[in-house]
């Protein structure tokens, strides 16, 4: 009984502890520190990595003699047994399942509740 | 209007001005227990709760509402601290014999106020995060669980170590 009221006694001594913290400016300071328009910002990064990629893609055509590495590589695939091309295939899709799988993993892990 | 609504209103209309209501209705509470664990360093405390609301606008598409947005808040106030001690090494934590020494009733602050300040101060991070969770922001053992992402039984135990080694320190203060 005595333990009990000892633990009543220090819970309440600790949430007297607590007093209620005045804003003083903590809000505003917090606010003014807010990345602008969040919407806006996904716009430009989806636009930046559509061009990015657009630059990459005309580049490696151009560099690679105009694509002659697609043909290159469709007369090798076709070539292939499709056992092969299947078995590639899954294991590509299995190692980027888990790469994600773990890099969602990590991030739930931290923010999610 | 609820949390949840302010939420949506942020997540659904980038609402500043909701997100701004959220901070004023939170801004005590976490600045709080952050300046407890951050040994009462207020500007340390400031800095961390300014990072951890920044942190929860970034993220708030993440905040799924199966706890309540404070624990939410919580938890992230709480890794922004342990980030910032493991830069500083804080976590190493004190040895019992330093605690001992340290809390001699009859070598500190008489005030009580300033003994539990201290004692507080003096636990591990582990055990001080858990106990003021527990014992003065009142979440459930559950919901620190959550908080400080460990399993059930290791908060129980630290809020049941944390409390002995408070009971012990303020003992003489109980008695009076």
């Amino acid at each position: 009984m005595d333990e009990r009221l000892q633990e009543d006694w220090l819970d309440a001594q600790l949430r007297d502890e607590a007093p209620y913290i005045d804003d003083a400016g903590f809000t505003a300071r917090v606010v003014q520190q807010l990345p602008a328009g969040r919407r806006q910002s996904r716009v430009v990064r989806v636009s930046v990595l559509l061009g990015i990629t657009f630059v990459a893609c005309l580049v490696a055509y151009l560099v690679s003699g105009r694509g002659q590495f697609l043909a290159d590589a469709a007369t090798f695939l076709i070539a292939m047994p499709l056992a092969t091309v299947c078995t590639i295939a899954g294991l590509c899709a299995i190692a980027v399942l888990g790469v994600s799988a773990y890099a969602a993993m990590l991030k739930a892990r931290e923010l999610r509740l | 209007m609820t949390d949840a609504d302010l939420v949506a209103r942020v997540l659904l209309e980038d609402d500043h001005h909701a997100f701004a209501e959220l901070v004023r209705r939170h801004q005590s509470a976490v600045r709080g227990l952050l300046r407890q664990l951050a040994r009462s360093d207020l500007a340390l405390a400031d800095d961390l709760a300014q990072e951890a609301f920044l942190r929860a606008y970034k993220n708030i598409g993440s905040f799924r509402g199966e706890a309540k947005f404070s624990t939410w808040l919580y938890r992230i106030a709480y890794n922004c601290f342990r980030e910032d001690a493991r830069r500083r090494k804080e976590l190493v934590g004190i040895n019992e014999t330093q605690l001992e020494a340290k809390l001699d009733p009859q070598t500190v602050n008489p005030a009580l106020r300033q003994d539990l300040m201290q004692a507080l101060r003096l636990l591990p991070i582990h055990e001080r995060a858990a106990v003021l969770l527990c014992c003065q922001s009142g979440l459930s053992h559950d919901e620190a669980a959550r908080v400080l992402d460990i399993p059930l039984g290791t908060v129980k135990t630290n809020v049941l170590r944390g409390r002995e080694k408070l009971k012990k320190t303020l003992a003489a203060w109980r008695e009076n």
